[in-house]
């Protein structure tokens, strides 16, 4: 006779809450995104008890990538204590059981929210981001059906009228993020809404990158050692923001991606995004301080 | 079939049908059956073993009723729409070799973007009222790998300069301009890549006659300088009057009869071409 109480094991949730068929699925697609660099795969999955746009495509991908032996970091725009990074950790330590960190260098898989850690990534570490419009095209095609026709034939003609169309309004191209860039001379991928900043270390990477939507359920990939180049005019060359001049007001750097925060007094100073980098850089700064003290 | 001589395009038994087919369509349309869509099985034959030759620099007119298949003919040539049968042949692609209708549609996109150009009746199906006239320019000049902006400026500058569309205008939207202004916006798009190739669809059908001279003889200007050849579709014989060295007229999806305009239009052969010059104002 059937037991429903043997059955039925009251065990919670699975290991990194989804369930087995659903990583499945999710891990195929991802090979199939990793073998063709910068297309858009879709995916099925059940929905999450998470609302979409909180970071569910970057958070699938994760789940269906982390085992018990990882160690995992999450960033929210280059901040570990930022709440859309602290919920998501807690969600996946809570059902995993992992290791976290906040250090880049310690982290198996990091999963961010529109930024790349400033400290260059090894080719044993997955970086996992989270994508709120997956399409590139969305710019100039509403069109769905278009888009996918216009990606299998290479037609990137509009987007390019539109950064023509930028300059000549504006005399330089306006995006400040996502800005859209070729993969392996091929797809054309929105890189989430990363900085210009973010976008040189996409090239030629050992790490894997990826994307993952989940409102419009898409995985894409920039997989290790894969050419990424900004789309930019032979006389109008893509470039990166320009903080010439200025230095992080914790860490005293001058060579990272800077936020900028207004003090009580009405002036401006710049604060490093990249958190955990920042209070490295301070750490070897005290260490070199205190031991010129001695 | 390989192109001989300055012979720049052929097309050989093109085709094009919409509905099933059966063996019967051919021979129940016709200009003699005076129809176009098969009584058996319902399929509109738009047209029917089209055979052409254009050599370089040379107009051809096409002529004929409205639904005589001429604007499907050119959609069909330059891939806006498939064929259902047929070859066509272009000197500057594959040594004149390479079937077209064959390739891929990435290729075709190819073709079309560094080989043709096309100018529609309506001008809102060749540019978009969103991108400003220069910019319409431009994704012709994008389209056949020109990423330098300097150089895309100056020649949308010449072409729109060419067009009689004022430079000040240049950035403003087409949506803002008149009929004519769009059209030779359309034009000067079409013509942004240097096209061996020009098909030119009822351009001035729709513009008022001060206009529609200006245009004719843009198009006649830009064939003695650049030496483009050109396939004009026009129901009005004054514009093929004017333009075409050769003429072709159309019926029914047929070719009935094709030679040079003057012979056509002094001393018509067909029944129909007869019909059509007399019926001229």
């Amino acid at each position: 006779m059937l037991n429903l109480q043997e059955v039925k094991k009251p065990r919670g949730y699975n290991f990194a809450f989804l369930d087995e068929n659903t990583k499945r699925e999710i891990r195929r697609k991802t090979l199939k995104a990793v073998a063709i660099p910068g297309y858009q795969v879709p995916f099925a999955s059940p929905e999450l008890p998470i609302a979409r746009g909180w970071g569910t495509g970057g958070l699938q991908l994760t789940m269906s990538l982390i085992g018990p032996e990882d160690v995992l970091k999450v960033i929210d725009q280059g901040c570990d204590g930022g709440v859309n990074a602290v919920n998501i950790r807690n969600l996946l330590v809570k059902t995993t059981g992992v290791k976290t960190t906040y250090a880049t260098s310690e982290a198996t898989i990091i999963q961010t929210r529109h930024r790349i850690p400033e400290e260059k990534m090894r080719d044993d570490q997955i970086l996992v981001l989270q994508v709120p419009i997956p399409e590139p095209l969305r710019f100039v095609e509403a069109s769905m059906a278009k888009t996918r026709e216009m990606h299998s034939e290479m037609d990137y003609s509009r987007m390019w009228v539109f950064l023509y169309e930028n300059i000549v309004k504006w005399g330089e191209i306006t995006l400040g993020a996502r800005y859209p860039s070729l993969v392996n001379k091929r797809y054309l991928i929105d890189p989430s809404p990363i900085p210009r900043w973010d976008v040189p270390p996409l090239n030629m990477a050992d790490t894997l990158y990826l994307f993952g939507a989940g409102r419009e359920k898409r995985i894409y990939a920039v997989p290790p050692h894969t050419r990424v180049e900004p789309l930019e005019f032979d006389d109008f060359a893509f470039r990166v923001e320009d903080f010439s001049g200025l230095a992080c007001i914790r860490c005293g750097s001058t060579n990272t991606y800077f936020n900028e925060v207004f003090d009580g007094a009405g002036g401006k100073i710049h604060v490093c995004s990249d958190s955990s980098n920042c209070d490295k850089i301070r750490a070897q700064r005290e260490e070199e301080c205190s031991c010129a003290s001695d | 079939m390989p192109a001989i001589d300055n012979i720049i395009f052929q097309v050989h038994n093109l085709s094009k049908y919409y509905g099933p087919g059966c063996p019967s369509c051919a021979v129940l349309t016709g200009p003699e059956q005076e129809t176009n869509v098969c009584p058996r099985c319902g399929t509109i034959v738009a047209c029917h073993e089209i055979n052409l030759d254009l050599e370089q620099g040379e107009i051809l007119g096409i002529v004929g009723e409205s639904g005589s298949g001429k604007s499907t003919l050119v959609r069909c040539l330059y891939f806006d729409d498939e064929v259902t049968g047929g070859e066509a042949y272009l000197a500057a692609y594959g040594a004149g070799k390479a079937d077209i209708f064959r390739e891929s549609s990435q290729k075709k996109r190819h073709i079309r973007n560094h080989l043709m150009g096309m100018v529609y009746q309506n001008p809102l199906l060749g540019i978009k009222p969103h991108f400003t006239a220069g910019g319409n320019v431009a994704e012709k000049l994008l389209t056949a790998d020109v990423y330098h902006y300097g150089d895309i400026r100056k020649r949308a500058a010449v072409l729109l300069t060419r067009t009689e569309i004022p430079i000040g205008r240049m950035d403003d939207f087409p949506a803002h301009f008149s009929g004519g202004m769009q059209q030779r916006v359309q034009i000067a798009k079409a013509l942004a890549n240097n096209p061996p190739l020009l098909f030119l669809d009822e351009i001035t059908t729709g513009l008022d006659l001060s206009v529609q001279a200006r245009v004719l003889d843009l198009v006649k200007e830009i064939q003695r300088e650049l030496g483009i050849a050109m396939l004009v579709v026009s129901h009005d014989l004054g514009v093929i009057r004017m333009l075409a060295d050769r003429t072709a007229v159309m019926k029914n999806g047929r070719i009935v009869e094709i030679g040079l305009t003057d012979q056509i239009l002094e001393d018509p052969q067909h029944q129909y071409t007869q019909l059509l010059v007399h019926s001229m104002l």
